[in-house]
């Protein structure tokens, strides 16, 4: 559609607007007329611009900021949480009130020694199954073992801050532990007197391991309750730490009988373990 | 007719805003884009009935007033701009793309030149004007290829 084009009175119009324009423009720059209309107009833009900041930006940006410093506390409190728990591992080689050895003065002899501080590393929990844990035979869980350089850590043993908990039987990025209540496990224990050994094996059962011996080789003189050891004998494990106590005692023949000790350290105390290479 | 008027009066407000932000970046390189008088001159060559002389004084008024500008500064060149693009609205259709974008180029080279002679004189630079007119005629080449491969945007009615 063809537009109009101006017409001798429109351009009159148009003249005469250019014209006003001209002398306001001449008037503005050499009075301040129009100085009281400019400030007003800044000021409510400011101030409305401070409202709408506050009704729509400050909002969202408190709310980013609460979600931000949240997230930080929550992750300072993991890390707390973690450093506390290295103190706690650390305490049970280190502190001479510690009850993880019977022989404190043999903890303090390996400190000096620095046998044991040497092959101490940090180990977090990546995998474990508690169901399969409370019910079946194959008690295992997935670690991966802290500030490792290229180091095998098979056969090292695992402990969390109540004690013993398995040994790896895996390396990889993730390290496979076969826990002391895998049927297949098997770690060499002792009575607090020392004058029985026993090889104790998984019972597939949370926390309890058993030993089945000959009454015919071994003096029977077990109480309920008692505090048995780990011997040291295998090779893997240290001597004197200490694993449970008895729960109960089973004659299965006239030739064997079955011993239960509940254990002291669970893995699911804690997501923090400790790995020690003997 | 209200809400015509409410988005056109948004629209001069988020170009102006747009022209403010990119000034201080184009100016390091000795060049001016007056991105809302082409906003202007665009929106008055599409129109499809003759802007009258009062709508575009109001409108040059009303953006002298938010870009803290003197008064009549916008509102003298928005008539001008308006009375140019009616006089010769048929006449465009004789002209090629190119032509009409170096039309715009220009007038808005123009543009810069007296609001540098009524703003600031002392500091009128005839290399930032030509560095200007060079720029702005690029970019309206590049806002008619745009329409050319967009049809939607430039068919769009303000």
């Amino acid at each position: 559609m063809a537009r109009n084009t101006p017409s001798p009175g429109q351009k009159v119009t148009y003249f005469i607007f250019i014209a006003l324009g001209i002398s306001i423009l001449y008037i503005d720059i050499n009075s301040k007329i129009f100085s009281s209309v400019k400030n007003n107009f800044q000021s409510f833009k400011i101030s409305s611009s401070f409202v709408l900041k506050n009704i729509s930006v400050n909002p969202l940006k408190k709310f980013i900021e609460l979600m931000s410093s949240k997230q930080k506390l929550l992750d300072e409190n993991t890390m707390l949480r973690e450093k506390l728990d290295e103190s706690y591992l650390r305490n049970f080689l280190i502190t001479k009130e510690n009850t993880f050895y019977t022989n404190h003065t043999e903890v303090v002899k390996e400190i000096k020694d620095d046998l044991v501080i040497e092959s101490f590393h940090f180990a977090k929990l990546k995998q474990i199954d508690p169901n399969i844990f409370n019910c079946c035979d194959r008690h295992r869980i997935y670690i991966e073992i802290l500030d490792k350089k290229n180091e095998i850590f098979k056969e090292a043993m695992v402990f969390n801050r109540n004690g013993i908990i398995g040994q790896v039987v895996g390396d990889g990025s993730q390290n496979e532990v076969i826990l002391l209540t895998d049927v297949k496990s098997s770690i060499p224990i002792k009575n607090s007197r020392g004058d029985f050994f026993c090889n104790a094996k998984g019972s597939g059962k949370a926390n309890l391991i058993s030993c089945s011996y000959s009454q015919l080789v071994w003096i029977d003189e077990h109480k309920i309750g008692d505090s048995f050891y780990s011997s040291g004998l295998g090779g893997i494990y240290p001597k004197d730490i200490k694993l449970g106590e008895l729960t109960s005692i089973e004659i299965i023949n006239s030739s064997v009988t079955k011993l239960e000790i509940e254990l002291v350290s669970s893995p699911l105390d804690t997501n923090f373990f400790g790995v020690i290479k003997i | 007719m209200i809400p015509s008027f409410i988005k056109k009066t948004f629209l001069i407000i988020l170009v102006s805003y747009l022209d403010y932000k990119i000034s201080y970046g184009l100016s390091k390189i000795y060049v001016i884009l007056p991105l809302t008088f082409l906003a202007y001159t665009f929106f008055l060559y599409k129109s499809d009935y003759s802007v009258g002389p009062l709508e575009s004084f109001i409108t040059g008024l009303f953006v002298d007033l938010i870009t803290n500008s003197y008064f009549g500064h916008n509102a003298i060149l928005f008539c001008f701009a308006s009375y140019l693009i009616n006089t010769y609205s048929n006449t465009f259709k004789l002209f090629s793309y190119f032509q009409i974008c170096i039309f715009f180029g220009a007038s808005a080279t123009a543009y810069i030149g007296f609001s540098q002679i009524i703003l600031n004189l002392y500091n009128f630079s005839y290399l930032t004007l030509f560095l200007s007119g060079i720029f702005n005629i690029i970019f309206c080449v590049l806002v008619a290829i745009l329409s050319v491969y967009f049809p939607s945007i430039s068919t769009r009615k303000i």
